[in-house]
């Protein structure tokens, strides 16, 4: 690669899907910038965007296809690419030959880079006709569900907009700690006299920052929404003019906050002080426009879907969401308004089996351990590490178990990989062609290859273009993936004269010189555009018993320096420390003895964890918490809800655990 | 020329502290600048303060350090013999010393870059503008204090950085 100065975009699951410029010297990425013509980063990375360098040449780093016998063992051999083709293409069509379909052949792939192009896993699976095929997301369905349900679509307002608000409400919403970009434009806005209200169960980094904060219950969101909305509606400050015109179900919602509900009720229920909803009712009334942010964890319960629609409803009734630089923020889809040509991608027909197979990407275990005609048999896993991120690991290690052949595509060993048989490098951004589009803010950039593979890493789509060529060399026709295709073609494919008018690109050599943003704003929008009321009922309306001061509500936010298990080995990022912290309550710590820095124990049925206490003034008594990842995961304490809908988020934040004081010696 | 730190506005977000490591390509383990969390509600971002009456200049028997005329205190890698000095009368923690080179180094407040016409990069990095630099002759502002809790005493060596402090904010907790 030539010296100079490359176009890259960070590709992790984040709010911030960054513009980077990338430093390269004779081969070597030896510094990143942020790309100052990104309107949304801004010139500026996070902590963990400035430590790509280390990223990339980290002594962590697989560099070469590697094979573990038995599985499990340690016991790893380097093999050749081509090698591990050769058994992948084997295995495949042994599968396909025992059972007659390729129902046997499964992938698991989630969010470690969203870029379009590691679509690629999907397309190799689609081209090989029916098969195994994970359904649904984790981490945000449930929100926009109830997205959906209040506006017909999908809707998120823009992040910089915010920068004009007079109010900005951030209903459990951490941007200091999961979205730091976010933080200069709504700095920007106080500078200029807007004020920052923080409601959320935990005094996050955020809630420390705003002008008032508002503890409340978690899983209690609904109630407040809808309290806030009887203070004004009883008031007579409700915005009148867009409610009779537009909203439906406006009737049955208003009988709901008129008579379903006192504020008593709200009060016990949220735990939030009369003072306090008084407060935030008359700002919501007085200050406009105000954006009100849903975060994310406030439907990582069974309320979440509750939460969110009463949530829009107090912005709909407060008159916040036809006027400019207010509305609703929660995050977007606009990925799907591209054509997706590898995620599409169609494959040979199966005259016995025409459909493949979903499994609810969510409860990917349990679900996939009850097929058995065929059982599941070789599993893919790319862009995702199971055994720190998901729920259910007792039931993975039941599935793992039955798998004849488990892949998993990955830069580094990760818990995941080292329980399966074959390892493939994964490329980092910085080493392959890509394209990114935001779920938070609405901007389109490229990203370059900028620097030669580390040693023999590959991208997902090169290993599906070489694997489908070893398949259909073994087999000829298994595949239909079209290998001959190079990235670039890729994602030419994706700028369709359709995307280049939304986004005002010219042509494609247009995003190697900028970032571009989507040209038509997404405001609460058009005339006639009609908006859903909550309708809340007997049944959504029941508040969950609070556990007793014996168990206790486990939430598990995103750490400052990773995403989920990501950047773990970088040691400029060291948290070590950090790690095995579990924050308790002074109630909590009353009861059990517990003293700040002793050892203690969170335990449920599914597993039991140790860390170090640190006694917390604002925790509320009933909630524990801990940081996802590290080395003794925090997620094998959970488990899938009985109360878990198929088409939700996995329900993280409903998981209870009991906590007692470590007596034993060796940690 | 010196550093202002807004302690209302840092979020502890630690960009600055990387992005100097990613600018300069300091070893693990080097940190010329540092974010320090004081307390649950106070985070610090330090680094060389590039003093009014530098200690490391005073104390340092090779003569490795200087001071610029715009204020900026460089320290000279080829002179340092690794002795520590510095290390030990720098009441900030700003010389670090390598043991692999048996060198010490230190924040230059980015002065290639600066001489360029670009902001130093932690600076440059923090989203919030918690960390900003000015002209200090010149900047005035009501608000402004000269220490805060956590950062070591001022009086020896008189750093050329000011501070906002936080702001007290309403909280409702739980009843
Ligand atoms: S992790 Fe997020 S904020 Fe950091 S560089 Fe990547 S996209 Fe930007
Ligand atoms: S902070 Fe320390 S190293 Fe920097 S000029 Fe002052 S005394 Fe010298
Ligand atoms: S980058 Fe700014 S906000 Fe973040 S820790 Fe440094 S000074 Fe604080």
């Amino acid at each position: 690669m030539d010296d100079g100065i490359y176009r890259n975009t960070c590709p992790r699951n984040c709010y911030g899907t960054c513009g980077i410029l990338s430093h390269v010297k004779n081969n070597k990425l030896v510094k990143v910038t942020g790309d100052p013509s990104h309107g949304f980063t801004k010139g500026s990375l996070c902590a963990k965007g400035y430590a790509y360098t280390q990223f990339v040449y980290n002594p962590h780093r697989l560099k070469y296809p590697m094979l573990q016998t038995p599985r499990g063992s340690g016991n790893w051999v380097r093999i050749s690419w081509d090698d591990a083709y050769s058994i992948i293409g084997k295995k495949m069509i042994e599968l396909q030959a025992r059972y007659g379909s390729n129902l046997a052949s499964g992938y698991n792939k989630y969010s470690g880079n969203l870029g379009l192009l590691h679509y690629a896993t999907e397309g190799l699976f689609n081209s090989i006709g029916t098969h195994t095929k994970p359904v649904g997301n984790p981490c945000a369905l449930t929100g926009l569900n109830a997205l959906e349900y209040s506006f017909g679509k999908k809707f998120s307002a823009v992040p910089e907009d915010m920068t004009y608000s007079k109010m900005i409400v951030l209903w459990g919403a951490n941007p200091a700690v999961t979205n730091v970009h976010q933080m200069k434009f709504i700095y920007e806005a106080r500078r200029k006299g807007a004020i920052l209200v923080v409601i959320d169960p935990v005094l996050t980094q955020t809630a420390k920052k705003a002008d008032l904060y508002i503890q409340i219950k978690p899983g209690t969101d609904m109630w407040l929404a809808l309290g806030v909305a009887k203070l004004l509606y009883e008031n007579g400050y409700a915005s009148n003019d867009f409610l009779n015109e537009r909203g439906e179900g406006w009737n049955e919602y208003i009988n709901f906050i008129t008579h379903g509900i006192t504020m008593q009720e709200v009060y016990e229920i949220t735990g939030v002080p009369p003072e306090a909803i008084a407060e935030l009712a008359s700002l919501y009334y007085s200050i406009k426009p105000t954006a009100t942010w849903a975060g994310l964890g406030i439907q990582r319960n069974s309320n979440g879907n509750d939460s969110i629609e009463a949530i829009n409803s107090l912005v709909a009734l407060s008159g916040n969401l036809t006027i400019p630089n207010a509305g609703l923020y929660f995050m977007h889809f606009d990925v799907e308004t591209f054509p997706n040509k590898l995620l599409n991608l169609e494959g040979p027909p199966n005259e016995l089996v025409l459909e493949s197979r979903s499994v609810d990407i969510s409860d990917y275990a349990n679900n996939a351990l009850s097929f058995d005609n065929p059982p599941l048999k070789l599993l893919w896993i790319a862009s995702r590490n199971i055994f720190t991120q998901d729920q259910n690991l007792a039931e993975w290690k039941e599935l793992f178990d039955q798998l004849e052949l488990i892949v998993t595509v990955d830069m580094y060993l990760t818990k995941t990989a080292m329980q399966s048989d074959l390892v493939l490098p994964a490329a980092t951004h910085f080493e392959e062609e890509d394209l990114n589009i935001g779920y938070w803010h609405y901007w389109i950039s490229l990203n370059q290859k900028a620097i030669p593979a580390y040693y023999e890493a590959k991208s997902d789509l090169q290993i599906a273009r070489e694997l489908t060529r070893k398949l259909n060399q073994l087999s000829p026709g298994f595949s239909s993936f079209p290998h001959e295709k190079e990235p670039i073609d890729w994602i030419y494919e994706e700028i369709t004269p359709e995307i280049k008018h939304l986004y005002g690109i010219n042509s494609f050599e247009d995003l190697m010189t900028k970032a571009f943003h989507k040209k038509e704003k997404s405001i609460f929008p058009d005339d006639r555009q009609i908006f859903r009321f909550f309708t809340p009922n007997e049944n959504n309306c029941v508040a969950s018993k609070a556990p007793g001061l014996d168990s206790f509500t486990l939430l598990t936010p995103q750490s400052l320096l990773k995403i989920h298990s990501q950047y773990e080995w970088v040691s400029w990022l060291n948290t070590k420390k950090d790690e095995s912290l579990i924050e308790i309550s002074l109630a909590a710590a009353k009861k059990k003895g517990i003293a700040d820095q002793d050892k203690v124990e969170l335990y449920n049925e599914s597993a039991s964890i140790i860390g170090t206490a640190r006694i917390s003034n604002h925790l509320p008594d009933n909630i524990v918490l801990t940081h996802q990842a590290g080395s003794n995961p925090i997620n094998q304490l959970i488990k899938n809800k009985d109360t878990e809908k198929p088409d939700s988020s996995t329900y993280f934040y409903d998981s209870i655990v009991r906590l007692r004081k470590w007596e034993g010696y060796n940690v | 020329m010196g550093f202002c730190f807004n302690a209302d506005d840092c979020i502890g977000c630690r960009a600055c502290e990387i992005a100097c490591k990613n600018e300069n390509q300091t070893p693990s383990g080097i940190n010329w600048r540092k974010v320090k969390k004081i307390s649950s509600e106070l985070f610090l971002s330090i680094s060389c303060n590039h003093c009014e009456n530098p200690e490391c200049f005073r104390v340092c028997p090779q003569r490795a350090f200087t001071k610029r005329r715009d204020g900026i205190v460089e320290i000279e890698q080829s002179l340092c013999d690794g002795c520590q000095l510095c290390v030990t009368s720098c009441p900030y923690n700003a010389p670090q010393f390598d043991p692999e080179t048996h060198k010490v180094s230190k924040c230059q407040m980015c002065y290639p870059r600066q001489d360029a016409g670009l902001l130093p990069t932690c600076v440059e990095a923090c989203t919030t503008n918690a960390l900003s630099i000015v002209n200090l002759d010149k900047f005035n502002n009501p608000d402004i204090v000269s220490s805060l809790p956590g950062f070591p005493d001022i009086q020896i060596t008189r750093p050329s950085i000011v501070f906002f402090p936080q702001k007290i904010r309403k909280r409702y907790f739980l009843f």
